[in-house]
């Protein structure tokens, strides 16, 4: 296996030596690199821990080969040592990843590693993620059919990469997708578009032994096989559309639901109206115990098979992402709603150049449960969207207004209500206002500023003597950022975060960035709070840092 | 192309059916040991009545080594020793170094509260437990060989060529009336485990022998119920299986059966033997 995968190496960097060197071998080579590197120095301030090694670096090389039909690829990535907030497991380097594909008409098959998506994910989606140091690709074989117009199978099998290794969990999926419009003709042109979907995964794990609590002679009779189901449908009509999945897992005992052998699922409904000017946008989510993982003794964000989409707002603006929300796989109801109005020029509220106006605002709760026991029982019981206690709520109100041809004024209310519980604190309401202020002003044809002005009031705070209240995000803060964009090629930004209310802390960031094609280098100097980086409900804790950063990114 | 549809969605509906186990609730947990099946014989056995010596170490213990001598020096094949790690602080491992602690015996060392090593046990009778001197241990596991056997105890060992398992035969006859109930308790033990051990004069033994070593309870910490009314004369017949997990030696293991009182656990006889 490691001479098969040598050779395969040597194959294709043989083949990128000429990187530019398109048609080789009547071929095309593509990749990109990316390099990230940290120096931090202890700072009790902010509670940034020396870093012995002085230099921290995380870098990767994609490398792809395409030849008609055919392609392969492999990824080579390095932690020497990882940044900080990467798992310490990632030490290393090496080839993470390699496949081969052939792509056809009908047929599409991959081996090695490769990543799939199920419907929204709720049974299975492997994906990585660069930012969050996750990647739970699958190394295995993965089938797809097309048999007729409209119609797509998908089967897979393989092992989920978690680190330098593969989980002992063997995953095997299934999936069809029927689209109705393509697959009968006499509905080919119909303003009405239906597609329908199902899916199957079973991950298969050996027996281990989990001791029951109540009596240690006896052990939990866990289920090798573990399946997870889902059937989803997509219809449009017009400017309408809805988007629907209901998914169901079978008993699947392991750490995230405390060894418990409730059967999980999860129900997602996404409705859209939309057209010129307008759009409006309404999801509602039902999980309940739907952690689903190729090893049942994995704890983290390492190993999962499935995904449950967030529906909070994904926001950019430092403050409004302060606080982020996690997904909570083990049960939470959610409901969010999302309207975009532009007010169009000439009109009142519009004035000369429109203004557009995005009303966001979401809540997710936990599930409302009677327990029913701890390990090795059925865990508890819960009602349909009956609600338990709150997680996250935010309302936020964005107005965009272009106030004359070089300047933008973007400004943003949001009001949260944030529960630590779901970052596995002890339960509490951290209600926090925001505001922010953002204006763009292309000065000339060569030089551009932003201006960025934020300010969050909180009533949450820090006091080191109190474990409740250790969380360096509290307090009240503002912050403000000048960007100078230099023709197309450089800037520089400043910034700085200060808690000036019952927080700690003072955060000042300068950097300065070069692109070049597709050559980017960015060097920063500054500081770094502590937090969660979330993207898509999945985080990763990172630490706080005092230091230099620098990244350089490049394809071709 | 519609044959291989249908094979297709024929797989998929296979996969979808097969790929999912459904526990019931009452079998949520389950008892986790060998399960021995009695069945009546009228094989008798000579009634010997052995001697179950219980002995709780650790390596981190300096005067562990002073209580193996003097088990040591008991030359009789009709005393058997048992050696249990002590769960906690000087029965844990050195760095790297095996560890030998097991879930078995932790819930003995638990149960009889045993805080100090070396310990030891005289057929599980709480009048005979030494804890760190073993002066007089000798003379009182006399005294239990002199003592009439209430039961007497045969055990035979075999194991599958490729040792994934090991059949267990236990022939058990009432040698006088028992109107109590009686338990079976089968334990895996191993000899010549080659590990680190602290000293009497505290240096530490990179390779010291440590023989008669619990492994694994393979009944369940407590024992199966012995299917017998307890008259004189009674003989059963017990049979069990158990697959040894692969960080044992077989060649170096034995069988120790011991038939206890299901109230007060004190053991009525023991008997041992090699598998073959």
């Amino acid at each position: 296996m490691k001479r098969k995968l040598c050779l395969m190496a040597a194959i294709t960097l043989s083949l990128t030596g000429a990187i530019k060197a398109q048609g080789i071998m009547g071929g095309h080579v593509t990749g990109n690199v990316q390099l990230d590197a940290q120096m931090s120095r202890e700072d009790t301030v902010i509670g940034a821990e020396n870093v012995p090694e002085k230099l921290l670096m995380n870098a990767r090389a994609d490398i792809l080969y395409t030849n008609g039909d055919f392609s392969a690829g492999l990824r080579f990535e390095m932690y020497q040592n990882p940044l900080l907030g990467f798992d310490a497991q990632y030490k290393g380097q090496g080839v993470a990843n390699y496949f081969v594909a052939y792509n056809g008409k009908q047929l599409s098959v991959t081996a090695g590693n490769f990543y799939e998506q199920f419907g929204s994910g709720m049974i299975l989606r492997t994906y990585e993620d660069r930012y969050l140091g996750l990647d739970n690709s699958l190394l295995g074989l993965n089938v797809h059919f097309r048999p007729f117009e409209g119609v797509t199978l998908k089967a897979l099998a393989g092992k989920q990469r978690i680190y330098w290794n593969y989980g002992a969990g063997l995953v095997r999926g299934v999936d069809g997708e029927v689209n109705l419009n393509s697959l009968i003709s006499s509905i080919a042109d119909s303003k009405l578009r239906l597609t329908l979907g199902a899916g199957f995964v079973s991950k298969y794990e050996e027996d281990e032994n989990i001791p029951s609590p109540d009596n240690p002679e006896f052990r939990l009779n866990l289920p090798l096989n573990v399946g997870a189901g889902a059937v989803r449908m997509d219809v449009s009509y017009g400017h309408w559309s809805l988007q629907a999945e209901y998914a169901r897992k079978g008993q699947d005992p392991s750490i995230m639901n405390n060894y418990i052998y409730r059967p999980g699922e999860a129900l997602m409904i996404n409705t859209t109206w939309s057209q010129r000017g307008f759009s409006a946008n309404l999801q509602a989510k039902h999980v309940d115990n739907m952690s689903f993982k190729s090893v049942r003794s994995q704890s983290g964000e390492m190993l999962y098979i499935n995904y449950i989409p967030a529906i909070t707002k994904q926001h950019t603006y430092a403050f409004l992402s302060m606080y982020p929300y996690a997904t909570q796989v083990t049960g939470e109801n959610g409901l969010q709603a999302d309207v975009m109005y532009k007010f169009q020029k000439g009109t009142l509220l519009g004035g000369k150049y429109g203004t557009d106006i995005h009303i966001n605002s979401a809540v997710i709760t936990a599930l409302d449960t009677i327990r029913t026991g701890g390990v090795g029982t059925e865990g508890y019981t819960a009602k349909w969207f009956a609600l338990g206690e709150l997680y996250y709520g935010d309302v936020s109100v964005e107005v965009a207004k272009k106030l004359s041809k070089s300047v933008k004024l973007t400004t943003t209310y949001a009001y949260q209500v944030f529960n630590p519980v779901v970052e596995g604190h002890a339960p509490d309401l951290y209600h926090n206002h925001v505001v922010v202020a953002d204006l763009s002003w292309k000065v000339n044809k060569k030089h551009s500023l932003r201006f960025e002005a934020e300010w969050m009031g909180s009533d949450s705070y820090y006091n080191a003597k109190d474990e409740h209240h250790t969380d360096r995000r509290a307090g009240d803060w503002i912050m403000g950022l000048v960007e100078w964009n230099i023709g197309s090629h450089f800037f520089v930004s400043a910034s700085d975060q200060y808690a000036y209310n019952d927080g700690i802390g003072n955060y000042y960031n300068l950097s300065v960035g070069y692109t070049q094609g597709a050559t980017r280098l960015q060097l920063g100097y500054g500081k770094q709070r502590e937090g969660l980086l979330c993207i898509g409900g999945v985080c990763r804790q990172v630490p706080a840092s005092n230091g230099l950063t620098f990244s350089l990114t490049t394809s071709f | 192309m519609k044959k291989i549809f249908y094979y297709l969605m024929g797989i998929i509906g296979t996969i979808s059916l097969a790929c999912c186990d459904k526990i019931n609730p009452e079998e949520y947990t389950i008892y986790d040991g060998a399960v021995i099946k009695w069945e009546k014989t009228n094989t008798t056995i000579t009634p010997v009545q052995r001697v179950y010596v219980e002995k709780y170490t650790g390596p981190k213990c300096n005067n562990c080594p002073l209580a193996d001598a003097t088990l040591n020096n008991i030359h009789n094949e009709n005393v058997v020793v048992v050696s249990i790690n002590h769960p906690t602080g000087q029965g844990t491992p050195f760095p790297d170094q095996p560890d030998m602690r097991t879930d078995g015996g932790n819930a003995w060392d638990n149960y009889f509260g045993i805080n100090a090593i070396p310990s030891a046990f005289i057929n599980r009778d709480q009048s005979k437990l030494y804890q760190g001197s073993m002066d007089n241990i000798v003379s009182d596991i006399d005294q239990a060989l002199s003592m009439t056997p209430i039961v007497a105890l045969d055990v035979a060992a075999n194991a599958t060529l490729n040792n994934d398992y090991v059949f267990v035969n236990i022939d058990l006859m009432f040698a006088k009336a028992y109107n109590r109930p009686v338990t079976m308790t089968v334990a895996l033990i191993e000899d010549s485990l080659y590990y680190k051990q602290l000293l009497p004069d505290n240096s530490v033994d990179e390779n010291y022998v440590h023989n008669h070593m619990l492994r694994k309870v393979i009944t369940g910490f407590w024992g199966r119920d012995v299917e017998a009314t307890g008259t004189a004369g009674e003989c059963v017949l017990g049979e069990l299986e158990f697959s040894p997990s692969d960080d044992v030696k077989l060649q170096n293991c034995h069988i120790v059966a011991f038939v206890s009182d299901k109230s007060s656990r004190k053991v009525l006889n023991v008997a041992s033997c090699k598998i073959e």
